[in-house]
C-alpha cells in the first residue's frame, strides 16, 4: 500500500517541516499581536505534520525494512516526530499553555534543520541492526527518550522564561500566557523521570546485545550514550533529593539536551568510520 | 406621538464631575431608588424608567411624551432628596436620544467607569434592570435598549483591550499568583497586619480559590476578627516565624518601623520547602521585607510600588483602548437607534 503513494520519504519530511514551521508561524503572529492563538488550530496543525511525518517514517522504513534510525537525518526526524506524539500526550492532559507553540518551533527547527547537511542523509549499509528486534527496541527507545528530553528541555525554557518574567517583574507579552512556574516546575520532574526511566530501559535492552557483539558496537558511541545517560541520572537523583532545583534544574536539563543533540554527529561519524573500516557495503544513495 | 423616541433620556450625575460630598447628598438607598423608580413611572408622560443607583452614580433613563420632562423630574427628585435644584444642575448631566444611548453602551462597557473597563457595573446594571423589568417599569424601548447594551459592551470588550490587564492592586497580585503557582485552591496565605490594602488583597486571593488564609497581628484580637472574616485562623505573632515556610504567599502590611522579615528567615524557611515557591506581598509603609531577599532562589517579592506601577500600566493601556471601544460601540449604538424608531413606527403604524 506504500509503495501506491506518489510521495517520497523526503517530500513527506519536508512536507511535516513545513507544517511544524507554519505552525509556529501563526503562534508567533498571534502572540506578537498579543493575543493568544486558538488551541484547536495549534493542535490541527501539529496533528497534520505528525500525520505526515509519520507517513515519511513508513516510506523510509518500508524502504530500508527496518526502523529509521540509521543516520542523523533520520533520528532527528524520528526525534521531532516523538517530540510531537509527547505533545499530544502532555498537552490535552495538563493544557500547559504555549507548550504546542514551542513544540511546534523545535519539531520545525529539527525536522527542517537537517535538510540543511545532505551529508547527514547518506546511505548506510542495510541490516545496520544485524535484524535484532532487540538492538532496534534499544535504538527506539533511546531515540523516543530524547523526544522525552527535548519536551523536557521546552518546558525547562518555558520555566526559565516565566521566573525571569516574575523575577524582574515583566508581566506583558508572553509572560501573560505561559503556564505557572509551579506547573512547569512540576512538569519538569515528571519527564525528567520518565525520561531517565525509558533511556535506562534502553540501555538495558542495548547492553543485552552488547555483552554479545561487543566488537560491533563503537567505542565513542558506547562512551558518548553512557555519559548522557550517567548526566541525567546525576540529574535525577539531585532532583529527588531536592538539591537540584527549579532554575538550575531547568538550566541543567538544557545544557543535557544540546549535549546530547551535539553527540549525535560524532556517534554517527564514529559508525560510519566503523562501517567503511569493516568494508560492509552501502544502501543505494537516495 | 409618532416621534416618541426623540425624548429618550438619560439624567444623572457619576464621579466624573461631581465630588464625593456632594454625591453623598444624592445618594439612594436600594429600597429609594425603587420607590423613585416607581414614582417616576406613575408620573404623567413618563413611558418608561429606571433608576441606576451605585455608589459613583446615580441615573435615571428614561422614555417620555416630551422632553421637557426631564425639568419635571429634576425637580421631583431634588424635593425628595431635599437638596437644592441649583447644586443638583450644577453637577448633573443630561443626554437625549442618540446620545443617550451611546452613553449607555458606555456605561454597560465601563468606559464611563471611574476603573476603566471594570466589569462590576456590567452586573449593577444588569441587576437594576431586572429589577426595573420585574416591576414593569420599563416596556418595549428601554428592554431592547438594555438587552442590546450588554450585548455591545460583550463585543466592545472581547474587540479590544479595555479588560486587558487587572487594575486593583489586590487583582494585580492574584494574577502574579496564579503565574507562580496556576490554581490558588492549593495556595496556603499568610497575612501579616490588618492594613486594609493587606486585607483587600487576601480576599481577593480568596475570591479565586485559596481558602487556606491565616492572619497574624500584633494584636491578637485583630487577627482573630480578620481571621473570622476571611474564614481562617488566626496566628500569634510571635509564632508566625517558625510557621514561615507552611505558607506558599505571604502578604505584609503592618505597622512596624523596620523590616520584620529579613534575608536569613526567607532562606531559612526556603531551605525547608525548596521544590515549593514563595510569593511574599509587601504592601506595608516603610517595607515590612527586606529587598535582598528577592535575589534567594524561588522567591517573589513584589512591594506596593510594583504592584502599583503594574496596575497603572494596565490601567494606561485600557485608556488607549477607549477611542476603538467608542468606535464599535458608535456602531451598535447607530443600529439600535435605527432599529427602535423603526419599531417604534411600525408600532404606531
Amino acid at each position: 500500500m506504500l509503495n501506491e503513494i506518489a510521495m517520497t520519504d523526503k517530500n513527506a519530511f519536508a512536507v511535516a517541516a513545513a507544517i511544524y514551521g507554519g505552525a509556529f508561524a501563526f503562534g508567533l503572529v498571534a502572540l506578537l499581536m498579543r493575543r493568544v492563538y486558538p488551541r484547536a488550530v495549534m493542535f490541527a496543525l501539529l496533528v497534520g505534520g505528525f500525520l505526515i511525518q509519520t507517513l515519511g517514517l513508513n516510506l523510509r522504513g518500508a524502504e530500508i525494512k527496518a526502523c529509521p534510525l540509521g543516520n542523523i537525518f533520520e533520528v532527528a526526524q524520528f526525534i521531532a516526530w516523538s517530540l510531537v506524539l509527547l505533545f499530544f500526550i502532555i498537552g490535552p492532559a495538563f493544557r500547559l499553555r504555549l507548550l504546542g507553540f514551542f513544540t511546534a518551533g523545535l519539531a520545525a527547527l529539527l525536522a527542517a534543520g537537517v535538510f540543511a547537511v545532505p551529508a547527514w542523509d547518506r546511505a548506510y549499509p542495510p541490516g545496520i541492526f544485524g535484524g535484532n528486534p532487540w538492538i532496534e527496541l534499544h535504538a527506539a527507545l533511546a531515540i523516543f527518550s530524547y523526544g522525552v528530553f527535548a519536551i523536557l528541555s521546552l518546558v525547562s525554557i518555558m520555566f526559565l522564561i516565566q521566573q525571569h518574567g516574575l523575577k524582574k517583574k515583566q508581566f506583558k507579552g508572553l509572560y501573560q500566557y505561559l503556564p505557572s512556574v509551579q506547573q512547569l516546575d512540576l512538569m519538569a520532574k515528571r519527564l525528567l523521570i520518565t525520561g531517565v526511566i525509558v533511556l535506562s530501559a534502553s540501555l538495558i535492552f542495548g547492553s543485552i546485545f552488547w555483552v554479545n557483539n561487543h566488537e560491533l558496537v563503537p567505542v565513542f558511541k558506547l562512551t558518548a550514550t553512557c555519559l548522557i545517560w550517567l548526566g541525567y541520572l546525576t540529574v535525577f537523583v539531585l532532583r529527588i533529593q531536592k538539591k537540584l532545583v527549579t532554575r538550575r534544574h531547568a538550566i541543567a536539563t538544557i545544557i543535557l539536551f544540546v549535549l546530547a543533540i551535539a553527540s549525535l554527529w560524532p556517534v554517527q561519524s564514529a559508525r560510519d568510520s566503523e562501517s567503511q573500516a569493516t568494508g560492509a557495503p552501502l544502501r543505494v544513495e537516495r | 406621538m409618532s416621534d416618541v423616541l426623540q425624548s429618550l433620556f438619560v439624567l444623572g450625575t457619576s464621579h466624573h464631575a461631581t465630588p464625593l460630598d456632594v454625591r453623598e447628598r444624592f445618594a439612594l438607598t436600594q429600597p429609594q431608588a425603587l420607590e423613585l423608580q416607581q414614582r417616576l413611572h406613575g408620573h404623567e408622560g413618563i413611558r418608561e424608567c429606571l433608576v441606576l443607583n451605585t455608589c459613583n452614580r446615580l441615573e435615571i433613563y428614561g422614555l417620555a411624551d416630551r422632553i421637557e420632562r426631564v425639568d419635571e423630574i429634576r425637580e421631583l427628585f431634588c424635593e425628595k432628596q431635599n437638596v437644592p435644584i441649583e447644586l443638583f444642575q450644577q453637577y448633573a448631566y443630561s443626554h437625549n436620544n442618540l446620545e443617550a444611548l451611546q452613553h449607555v453602551l458606555e456605561v454597560s462597557t465601563g468606559l464611563d467607569s471611574q476603573m476603566v473597563g471594570e466589569t462590576e457595573i456590567l452586573g449593577q446594571l444588569k441587576q437594576a434592570y431586572t429589577k426595573a423589568r420585574d416591576a414593569k417599569c420599563t416596556g418595549n424601548v428601554l428592554n431592547r435598549l438594555f438587552e442590546k447594551s450588554f450585548q455591545a459592551a460583550k463585543a466592545a470588550r472581547s474587540q479590544t483591550g479595555i479588560t486587558r490587564g487587572q487594575i486593583s492592586i489586590g487583582n494585580v497580585a492574584v494574577d502574579l499568583a496564579s503565574r507562580i503557582f496556576g490554581q490558588l485552591s492549593k495556595s496556603r496565605v499568610l497575612l501579616l497586619g490588618s492594613g486594609e490594602v493587606g486585607e483587600k488583597t487576601a480576599q481577593a486571593l480568596k475570591s479565586r480559590g485559596a481558602d487556606d488564609i491565616a492572619v497574624s497581628s500584633r494584636t491578637f484580637e485583630n487577627a482573630h476578627k480578620l481571621a473570622h472574616e476571611l474564614g481562617g485562623s488566626a496566628i500569634d505573632f510571635e509564632d508566625f516565624k517558625a510557621q514561615l515556610e507552611h505558607f506558599d504567599i505571604v502578604i505584609c502590611s503592618t505597622a512596624a518601623p523596620g523590616t520584620i522579615l529579613d534575608r536569613s528567615i526567607i532562606a531559612q524557611s526556603m531551605k525547608r520547602r525548596p521544590e515549593r515557591p514563595c510569593f511574599l506581598i509587601d504592601l506595608a509603609l516603610p517595607r515590612d521585607i527586606d529587598p535582598a531577599v528577592e535575589d534567594i532562589e524561588n522567591v517573589y517579592l513584589y512591594n506596593l510600588d510594583d504592584l502599583s506601577t503594574i496596575a497603572n500600566e494596565n490601567l494606561t493601556a485600557r485608556k488607549a483602548e477607549i477611542d476603538n471601544a467608542r468606535e464599535i460601540l458608535k456602531k451598535h449604538a447607530w443600529n439600535l437607534w435605527l432599529q427602535l424608531r423603526r419599531r417604534e413606527l411600525m408600532r404606531n403604524i
